[in-house]
């Protein structure tokens, strides 16, 4: 392996580099996947919460912003986000396109044209929505919060298939990987595919520095035991996210201002409702209902029904001692909604003066109050359902991290240009999520699915 | 469990900071009393440095800190929202931090012996699972975190080499010092449990308890103490001598890893071989592979203790399995094997292991000498030859299975040794209060029966238990006379608990008989002449030899282990066995000079004249012969340099 120069390597195994890894190695493309994370199977995912937490997610479970209100979940494992997320698929509206193509001036934002790139993503992966039988009480309790506010919610659209729900599966195990192989995660779609037409993938590779010598791109780093590594490609494509991209280009000296700018996370918030009844919200599909609502796109939140395996919960509930304990002896009689909010004022990725990773991410009193619209839907819903007692979560989290290499045509505002090359090298790309000109307020992972299979061409097209 | 980062103080800190977080009320246990934060490697693995040092100092700081005012930080720590983000923002991180540390080791269902974590689960009433996979009922079952597979297939097979492929780096990256903190947490935690250990073997092998204690407990606990103490330094770099005509460079020997080493055990002492040879193996920087006897598993025993002490999953892995699983996992090209057992096994191991030149050790079967000398103490030399014969059960590959005795005294050394053998009290005991148990399995009884009725076929005399019925696992100590080499019982292993008699007439006679054989395990000679003694050891061909004593030389851990001729290839146990699991690395260190070696081209006429003036000059002798080598070395030296650089002129 460290004989060959490869066409092409891909930093980072997640949804966009497992997707591009399979568009281009059936292309007969020599392809390397790098990913810092582990490569685990459904027979070996850490399923113990200490472990989970520990070994999926960069910094051992969590990183925070300056601030340290927004805990930021940035997942480390082969497959990425679909390893650890809750598979839903949805494409994004006008209002979402309209918004990127105007700031980036790529008149293919729109969902005429992208269309064609959603079908292709869906072809790769089975969806279905929960059966309305297996739904919890959860589900129940958002439901009925809905109706009686006069609120509009739809069931989710899952990548999932043949979850023997009747059998008494429970989602919340799959937080840490899916032992059925249920989930529709990178590691039983694409990435078969692409090892099958010949990727070479490293796991536990993490990719410290690109350069360019001589017109071939070296990828630097360390392997699991320590040891330097280099590979050397032809073509790089940038697939760690917008964290991992921003600062492996920071990390390079790449100059370009804009890189590590227009970070965005979709800053979520679980409330939790206590009831008198069991509601069991850990049983089933923990998560099967969002809201639809067209006044709460307006308002740029959305609520989801959700919920946490007991660590995650506890976290979130006030209190030491018996005042603690007095709740998570509830914990089977809390509904729970959370909201995540469209957010409009952009964060920065950037390295400390030693070289550690730095996120200003704060909200502006605009997304404060959208935050606060969603907040009070929440409560209403709660209030309308006969709740005893409403516990707002300690702390924010971002999941979804956009951002950081803003895709446009005019390289003074933007880091990738509509071909999905760097302005500042034609022979490097990105396509995931870290292109992201702003935030979408819908779930990413179909779009960053479409975006790879259109990334893929100008990929091909650049080593003809 | 070890933690590679906090020591007893920050341990300290932690569970008075659990504690002030979770004081434990009515079914939910205090954090302390869990013994979770065992567990924090969990997380402090992962974590990045800097919040790991800052975690540490905490909980140094926690530790002489009095509660009152760790509860009083915790919650300050959550009334952050109530101060500017310059004092909030520490408070939240202190909150996250304290609080994730506390809570993540108290709720995820910590696997512990007194099931501590599942109780806390129903305490809270969690209970959540996934429906297996149709058809996953099938998989194989790790049976605790240690893995260990059950009769795999040939994926199983490829999927254990891979994951010790794995650990074998984790492994080699540990310094001797940092694996030997598990072997001394190995050796405690056996102690600990050794009723528990002895009750295990008892059920597995029918032997006796005192048996059970003395050979394998105590000898492994001797075992691992030897690691302690000699282990760093045996591993450690050497020095090498370099001579004179490599002048200004340095030779060592470097004791690395040889990767992964696959262990076969018998049946005969199933616990001490397996952690023997797996603690050596483990010391040594090796994954391990250890396959037990098919006969006597100790299932689920050694990944236990294994787990208990710390080992990770991957570094020691446990396949049950019969030979076919034994052949498998030779395919897979371990970088050494390690097998003790028949020399029937032995030969299609090596067989096998030859199709990939992997090396092997064998340590194999005996017929083992025992030669009485007329001057000897006769009353030690018969409890000694009875305890030599008839040691567990006589099931030792150093078992004494010929009695040589000197004409002279034979009569008189029969009628001791046949009244002792009387006396042997022989059961399945529960106290100790019993010399020997039973066989261990049906397959050897009916080989000692067979060299019973051969021997008696071809005229032998059977002395005692004549009552033994040929069929009961509980064979009475059997002793033998007219005993001539048409026998079985003569030239093959019986693996039993005989006896049997012959006389000889003088030192050389007795050495003859000895060596008459096509094993050589071990030997013992007793005799008041000290240098007879020895000239009789220095003769005998064999592995191991104990003077006035028997089957000592393995009570030594720090003497090396291995026999001759069919018993064996190699040597394990002690300094030499902790080298043979190592690749040892010659390492030549020379500095990084711009000179021309004159052994290197080009070679000329003038170049020949002075390496051959150097040469006689340095194996001549003498100091004339001295001068003249470093006359015609300085020569060379330069000559070489200078025709080096510009060439042939």
């Amino acid at each position: 392996m460290h004989h060959n120069i490869f066409d092409v390597t891909i930093v980072g195994a997640g949804i966009s580099g497992s997707f591009l890894a399979k568009e281009l190695c059936e292309a007969g493309l020599s392809v390397l996947l790098l990913e810092a994370g582990k490569n685990f199977n459904r027979h070996n995912y850490p399923k113990k919460e200490i472990d989970a937490n520990s070994q999926l997610y960069w910094g051992g479970g969590i990183e925070l912003n300056t601030t340290a209100d927004i805990g930021i979940l940035r997942p480390k494992v082969v497959g990425g986000g679909s390893v650890v997320n809750q598979a839903l698929l949805d494409k994004f509206d006008d209002v979402a396109l309209d918004s990127w193509r105007n700031k980036s001036k790529i008149d293919w934002f729109g969902r005429d044209s992208m269309d064609p790139w959603y079908e292709k993503a869906l072809s790769e992966v089975h969806v279905e929505e929960i059966p309305v039988e297996f739904r919890n009480g959860n589900a129940d309790i958002f439901i009925k919060g809905f109706e009686a506010n006069g609120f509009k919610c739809a069931p989710l659209k899952r990548a999932q298939k043949n979850c023997a729900y009747e059998k008494g599966s429970d989602c919340i195990e799959c937080l840490s990987g899916c032992i059925r192989d249920s989930k529709q995660s990178m590691g039983v779609t694409v990435l078969p595919i692409a090892l099958k037409s010949g990727l070479a993938l490293i796991s536990e590779f993490e990719a410290e520095a690109i350069e360019k010598v001589s017109g071939l791109i070296r990828v630097h780093g360390t392997d699991k035991y320590g040891d330097k590594r280099i590979f050397r490609s032809k073509r790089l494509v940038l697939a760690a996210g917008a964290i991992g991209n921003s600062i492996l280009l920071l990390k390079s000296k790449f100059t370009n201002p804009n890189i590590g700018k227009g970070f965005y996370t979709h800053p979520q918030f679980m409330s939790l409702g206590l009831y008198d009844k069991e509601i069991h919200s850990e049983k089933g599909p923990f998560q099967a209902m969002k809201s639809d609502d067209p006044d709460f796109r307006v308002r740029s939140f959305k609520l989801e029904n959700v919920f946490g395996p007991p660590v995650a919960i506890g976290m979130l509930l006030p209190g030491i001692a018996s005042r603690h304990l007095s709740y998570m002896k509830k914990i089977t009689q809390m509904a729970c909604v959370e909201v995540a909010i469209r957010d409009q004022n952009p964060g920065t990725i950037s390295l400390s003066r030693s070289g550690k990773l730095k996120i200003v991410k704060t909200l502006d009193e605009r997304d404060q109050t959208t935050f606060n619209n969603g907040l009070s839907a929440i409560h209403d819903i709660f209030n309308s359902t006969g709740v005893r007692e409403i516990v707002d979560g300690n702390f924010k989290i971002g999941l979804h991290l956009m951002g950081g290499l803003a895709i446009g045509k005019e390289s003074n505002s933007s880091v990738v240009s509509e071909n999905f090359n760097l302005h500042e090298d034609e022979h490097i790309f990105a396509a995931d999520s870290s292109i992201f000109p702003d935030a979408p307020g819908i779930n990413p992972s179909l779009t960053i699915m479409a975006l790879a299979k259109k990334a893929s061409l100008s990929i091909k097209e650049s080593l003809k | 469990m070890i933690s590679k980062y906090f020591g007893h103080l920050q341990n300290r800190g932690l569970n008075k900071l659990g504690d002030v977080i979770i004081p434990g009320e009515g079914i939910f246990p205090s954090f302390s009393s869990t013994g979770f934060s065992s567990h924090v490697d969990r997380m402090l693995d992962y974590m990045y440095d800097d919040d790991r040092e800052g975690l540490t100092l905490l909980m140094t700081v926690f530790a002489f800190m009095p509660s009152f005012v760790i509860r009083w930080i915790v919650l300050l720590s959550e009334k952050n929202a109530a101060f500017p983000d310059v004092i909030g923002a520490p408070l939240r991180m202190i909150q996250l931090g304290l609080k994730g540390l506390i809570l993540t080791l108290y709720y995820s269902n910590i696997d512990d012996p007194q099931k501590t974590g599942m109780k806390i689960m129903e305490g809270i009433k969690w209970q959540t699972g996934v429906a297996p996979l149709e058809g996953d009922s099938k998989r194989v079952e790790r049976t605790s975190k240690t893995t260990s597979w059950k009769n795999p297939d040939s994926n199983q097979i490829t999927n254990v080499f891979d994951r010790s492929r794995t650990a074998e780096r984790e492994i080699s990256l540990m310094t001797v010092s940092q694996r030997l903190k598990y072997v001394t947490a190995l050796k405690k935690l056996i102690l600990d449990e050794k009723e528990m250990i002895v009750d295990k073997i008892q059920m597995d092998t029918g032997k006796g308890r005192s048996d059970a204690l003395f050979s394998e407990i105590f000898g492994i606990l001797d075992h691992l103490t030897f690691l302690e103490k000699e282990a760093c330094k045996a591993l450690k770099d050497e020095s090498i001598k370099t001579p004179i005509a490599l002048m200004g460079k340095k030779s060592k020997i470097f004791y690395e890893s040889l990767g992964t080493i696959l262990v076969i055990s018998p049946w005969n002492y199933p616990f001490y071989q397996a952690i023997v040879p797996i603690t050596v193996s483990f010391v040594t920087g090796n994954a391990t592979v250890y396959k037990p006897s098919e006969f006597t598993p100790l299932e689920g025993l050694v990944e236990d203790l294994l787990f208990r002490a710390g080992f990770k999953e991957d570094w020691v892995q446990i396949v049950y399995g019969d030979g076919k699983t034994g052949a498998g996992l030779i395919e897979q090209r371990p970088d050494k094997i390690f097998f003790t057992g028949s020399v029937a096994t032995g030969k299609k191991i090596m067989a096998k292991a030859s199709e990939q030149l992997i090396p092997v050790e064998l340590e194999l079967g005996g017929k083992d000498p025992l030669i009485i000398f007329e001057d000897a103490n006769l009353e030690r030399a018969a409890a000694g030859a009875l305890w030599g014969s008839l040691t567990n059960t006589g099931q030792s590959c150093t078992s004494v299975e010929r009695i040589y005795v000197q004409e002279t005294i034979y009569d008189e050394f029969k009628k001791i040794l046949v009244e002792k053998a009387k006396t042997i009290k022989q059961e399945i005991d529960k106290d100790g209060d019993a010399d020997i148990g039973s066989m261990t399995t049906d397959s050897q009884v009916a080989i000692v029966k067979d060299h019973l009725d051969d021997a008696l076929k071809k005229n032998a005399t059977l002395l005692t238990g004549n009552h033994w019925d040929g069929k009961s696992r509980v064979i009475p100590p059997l002793v033998f006379e007219n005993i001539n080499s048409d026998m079985n019982i003569c030239t093959e292993e019986t693996f039993g608990p005989i006896l049997p008699l012959y006389k000889f007439i003088d030192e050389q006679d007795a050495i003859n008989m000895a060596n008459d054989s096509d094993f050589g395990l071990s030997a013992s000679v007793w005799t008041a002449d000290k240098s007879r003694a020895i000239r009789v050891t220095r003769k005998i061909k064999t592995g191991n030899v104990s003077v006035n004593n028997v089957m000592l030389t393995e009570g030594n851990p720090y003497l090396p282990f291995g026999g001759v001729k069919n018993s064996g290839i190699g040597r394990y146990k002690g300094v030499h066995g902790l080298h043979s699991f190592c690749n040892m690395k010659s390492v030549l260190i020379d500095g990084n000079s711009g000179k021309i070696e004159a052994n290197w081209f080009p070679y000329t006429k003038r170049k020949y004249e002075l390496f051959s003036g150097m040469t006689e000059g340095l194996f001549g002798g003498g100091i004339m012969n001295f001068i003249k080598f470093l006359i015609y070395g300085l020569k060379l030296e330069s000559y070489s340099d200078k025709v080096g650089k510009k060439g042939r002129v």
